[in-house]
């Protein structure tokens, strides 16, 4: 049928030579960078992690330095910018280092995460069969447990060790990239070049990772990036409840846990580390949601429905 | 339609079971197990000996296993070791407070989330769509913890509008009233994130709905809009949001155990957390176990309703929920 | 010439894009006897879906507008009723039959329940009424033991027996007016000749109007009394069937009627291909709209578009050539 050819144009046609298309990566910085609370959120994320880097330098105070000469004072006495807490320590200080925790945990898991996705979900969705059926039953079992639960119990059988806790949150998060990764390439196995391969004698192997940086890049990337903003939700969590990042190490879920407790003295103590928290995890989302627009073709315009209408009434001869 | 019921009835029933297994082999195998605790040091072999063959735990673990969960079937739970009281007894008030809050949290979701999530997919990037895009941003960020804390700061220490904690006044345990005022930070707080996402299925599986043929097709009968909106588009929009409904279950047990430990909310989550500080090794597993029924049976209610909405499950032809 | 049932005048229906407007017809006319069949051939993207989905104005709902242009529809012009107005139309005098019968129906409704859906509300027919209605249409459209069938849901049904049932509801209420778009693009090859020779019996038989979209020659020559070509947005040749597949004078007629396998051409010969591809909305090229695929397109081609003119022979057709391509081929 007619439609279906896709013959290039007659000579006789289009003086226009096609250019080479602009690289992905350009078109996809070109969407990211138009995207505004994206950029937004990629200097804030900038900040936080200079911040984390810097932090010994930011401060004169060691933030596990108990100083019960001065606790409790109020933010700007003496040199304490945010004031002291109950037993003496500089808020500030603690602020700056707990960053440290929340950034190393939240990158860490999610770079583990999908490595542990990626293989699971690549062997699952190649291969098929009872390795597939194994992972998705356990995939499934995973999804059905609150996970919170889990991390708890793991982390009292095992102590509350900050490498553990980065394990089980790793352990538990996985998921999401496998389940993706299968998908990928449940696609890429009905395709015919991977016949194609085979014949030549490329190995499986090959085939899969050379599939997987084509295709499937793009969704694991914004998938990590969204994995690091829930990492750092989950660790304040569990250093909430006391099953986290142990004293004198300081995060700032475990600040919130003691602010809780004296809040009544220092109402305010209890709302920068939830603030800092509330920040970074914002700016890794938007992150995300950047990348995903940029690096999805079919996405629409955005467009308020009042602007829809004044557009339609200028164009449009009949009554809507 | 009742053999896609027994099929799933069947799933439940495995996944619990492997359920069960993974949490005893990992109290039970794990370094800092039961042995550890339940043995002080200071006793001599001898005597350890002896109070390990009374436990049971020199036996192999697959016949503990046995043992346990033939227990676990007889509604034995164990004891706690710290006071050697009946695991039940203490666990099945918590259960019940956390369903109050949970059901609460939930109930009040629902009825925000999915009609703003619909109306806001009749009006994509309106103001009611942006703000409401706005809270998806804060509900998905925010430590709901944090929220926790910062409301009680607001309304119970600064106004002094709420009850600070707890379920009940001292006193006024099973007033309705007392436990509706105690309920309105907790629900707050538990809501907000469950709001937040579905507000977000609602809009988006609304707006892939509307998009099929058969809506034009429904345009195309000259049908009022409302009629195509509601009847036509809204039933089969709820299908995937009934499925989701189902898996966001474990993520409500969780976050009620947050905020229970915010509001000291004398529920199964905070029980937990305790539990999980003193090492109380019954009583975790049999939360774990009570929680993944729940989670198991929520699942299971999720994919009856979802045959009843949609004809297409009745003859089998659906993958599963998950594969 | 017979009383016009529909008459399209200069109807430019746009969309909103990136680019700004673009136009996705650009003033095509067309008229359409009552009692006869109209078929809009043309490539997919030459606007054809366009321009029916503008007659029963469900392209507001697409995201398009109506920019200009009249739809004369047994004397009332279309395009400037109101959705609520249309509404009584739609679905009653003007019913469309769709491309894939499979996604067209709605698949938590049985088909009894989304027939009987328009009869209840265009001929205000009780429940009970409606539904032996149903049984009716169904038995009419040839499906076998109605009663059980009308209790069953899509997903039960052949794409062929839903195209059935598609068709069963477009034609409930009795329309004056069919639009069919593309109605056995979806379908088998077996079952595409079924459905055709069941519309036309049923044309017959009820004495309504077709408007029927395709892309596929093959499905004109057995349906149409008048043909339209349709490329890029615009109208490129116009006249009775006997008019385009005699004497059709544009080369994209041309190239069209040569692709048919079959049709024209001896045994063995290769099946001609019309080169490249239709041009992307908003990106028309300056002249003719067909002049980069045109094999005879001479340079005034690139400067001018062609109107569509009356030929010699008494129909339209849009091209600088002075005579059909035949002779040019030599």
């Amino acid at each position: 049928m007619s439609e279906t050819q896709s013959a290039p144009l007659a000579p006789t046609g289009n003086p226009k030579v096609s250019r080479r298309p602009p690289g992905a990566l350009r078109t996809g910085w070109k969407k990211f960078s138009s995207n505004k609370l994206a950029v937004v959120g990629l200097i804030v994320l900038v900040f936080f992690v200079l911040v984390a880097a810097l932090a010994p330098w930011l401060t004169p105070y060691k933030p596990d330095r108990i100083d019960m000469m001065f606790p409790n004072l109020k933010p700007g006495t003496g040199n304490h910018l945010l004031g002291t807490d109950e037993l003496g320590r500089d808020i500030f200080a603690r602020l700056l280092f707990s960053s440290r925790v929340s950034l190393l945990v939240g990158f860490s898991v999610a770079v583990a995460t999908v490595m542990i996705g990626t293989f699971i979900g690549a062997v699952s969705g190649y291969f098929g069969g009872w390795a597939d059926t194994i992972f998705m039953r356990l995939v499934d079992v995973m999804n059905s447990i609150p996970l919170l639960f889990l991390n708890i119990l793991v982390l009292a059988i095992f102590d509350p060790k900050f490498i553990y806790m980065i394990l089980i949150l790793t352990f538990t998060g996985w998921m999401g990239v496998a389940r993706l990764v299968r998908g990928s390439y449940l696609q890429l196995r009905e395709m015919q070049y991977v016949e194609a391969a085979q014949a030549i004698g490329v190995s499986s192997w090959g085939i899969i990772i050379r599939h997987l940086l084509r295709n499937a890049t793009a969704p694991i990337i914004v998938n990590a990036t969204l994995m690091v903003g829930s990492a750092i939700l989950s660790e304040s969590a569990l250093s909430y409840l006391g099953m986290g990042v142990q004293p004198p190490q300081t995060s700032w879920g475990q600040m919130l846990s003691n602010a809780q407790e004296f809040m009544l003295i220092d109402p305010l103590q209890a709302v920068y580390p939830g603030l800092c928290i509330l920040i970074v995890v914002l700016a890794v989302n938007f992150i995300g949601d950047g990348l995903r627009d940029a690096m999805d073709p079919r996405k629409k315009a955005m467009m308020s429905p009042r602007r829809l209408d004044q557009w339609r009434k200028s164009f449009s001869k009949s009554k809507i | 339609m009742t053999e896609y019921l027994i099929r799933r009835t069947l799933q439940s029933v495995l996944v619990l079971f492997l359920i069960s297994v993974v949490a005893f082999l990992l109290i039970h195998a794990a370094p800092g197990g039961p042995k550890s605790i339940m043995m002080s040091p200071r006793v001599s072999p001898e005597v350890a000996k002896i109070q390990e063959r009374n436990l049971g735990l020199d036996q192999p673990v697959p016949i503990q296993y046995v043992k346990w969960l033939g227990n676990m079937l007889q509604g034995d739970l164990g004891n706690t070791f710290k006071n050697n009281i009946p695991v039940g007894e203490i666990m099945w008030p918590t259960v019940k407070n956390t369903l109050v809050l949970m059901a609460a949290a939930w109930i009040v979701s629902l009825i925000i989330a999915i009609p703003w999530g619909i109306y806001n997919s009749t009006r994509e990037y309106g103001l009611s769509d942006q703000t409401a895009s706005f809270i998806s941003y804060i509900g998905f960020a925010m430590p709901s913890f944090w929220f926790g804390i910062i409301l009680q700061e607001i309304f119970a220490l600064k106004l002094g509008w709420l009850p600070l904690s707890d379920m009940y006044k001292l006193g006024n345990e099973g007033d309705i009233g007392d436990l509706l005022l105690h309920l309105i930070m907790p629900v707050s707080v538990l809501s907000l994130g469950f709001l937040a996402s579905y507000m977000k299925y609602a809009r988006s599986s609304m707006l892939e709905v509307l998009d099929q043929d058969y809506i034009r097709t429904a345009r195309a009968k000259g049908l009022k809009e409302r009629r195509v909106v509601f009847r036509h588009a809204l039933r089969n929009a709820l299908i995937p949001i009934i499925t989701i409904l189902g898996l966001d279950l474990p993520i409500l047990v969780s976050g009620a155990a947050l905020t229970e430990r915010v509001f000291n909310w004398p529920g199964m989550g905070r029980l937990f957390v305790e539990s999980a500080g003193q090492r109380e090794y019954s009583m975790l597993m049999a939360i774990t176990l009570v929680t993944a029924l729940f989670v198991v049976v929520g699942n299971l209610v999720a994919d009856i309703l979802y045959a009843i909405v949609d004809p297409r499950v009745k003859l089998g032809k659906k993958g599963g929920v998950s594969a | 010439m017979a009383q016009e049932l529909l008459e399209i005048k200069d109807l430019t229906v746009g969309f909103l894009t990136e680019k700004g407007f673009v136009r996705a017809t650009d003033r095509i006319s067309l008229s359409l006897p009552k009692g006869q069949t109209l078929c809009v051939v043309g490539e997919s993207g030459s606007g054809k879906s366009v321009a029916s989905l503008a007659v029963m104005r469900l392209i507001d709902y697409a995201g398009g507008v109506i920019a200009e242009g009249e739809v004369h529809f047994q004397g009332q012009d279309l395009t400037v009723k109101s959705q609520e107005e249309m509404r009584r139309i739609r679905g009653n005098k003007i019913t469309m039959v769709f491309q894939d019968p499979m996604s067209a129906l709605n698949p938590v409704f049985t088909v009894g329940e989304q027939i009987a859906e328009s009869l209840r509300l265009h001929k205000q027919l009780s429940a009970g009424a409606a539904w032996s209605r149903v049984i009716d249409m169904l038995r009419l459209v040839g499906i076998p033991d109605p009663e059980v069938r009308a209790r069953q849901y899509p997903h039960e049904m052949s794409g062929g027996m839903c195209q059935r049932v598609v068709i069963a509801m477009a034609l409930a209420c009795d329309p004056e007016l069919v639009i069919a778009d593309e109605p056995t693009t979806a379908l088998d090859v077996t079952v595409q000749a079924q459905i055709l020779e069941l519309m036309q019996k049923l044309k017959r038989e009820m004495g309504m109007s077709i408007l029927l979209i395709t892309h596929d020659m093959g499905v004109a020559a057995e349906m149409a009394d008048r043909i339209a070509v349709m490329y890029a947005g615009v109208i490129v040749e116009e006249g009775t069937a006997e008019d385009i597949f005699e004497r059709s004078r544009h080369p994209y007629t041309h190239g069209l009627l040569k692709s048919i396998p079959g049709l024209s051409g001896e045994r063995g010969t290769e099946l001609y291909a019309i080169q490249g591809n239709i041009p992307r909305l908003g990106e028309l090229p300056a002249g003719c709209r067909f002049s980069p695929r045109c094999p005879f397109a001479a340079e005034r081609c690139f400067r001018e578009e062609p109107p569509l003119l009356p030929t010699p022979d008494g129909h339209r057709s849009a091209c600088w050539l002075e005579s059909g391509p035949e002779v040019k081929t030599s």
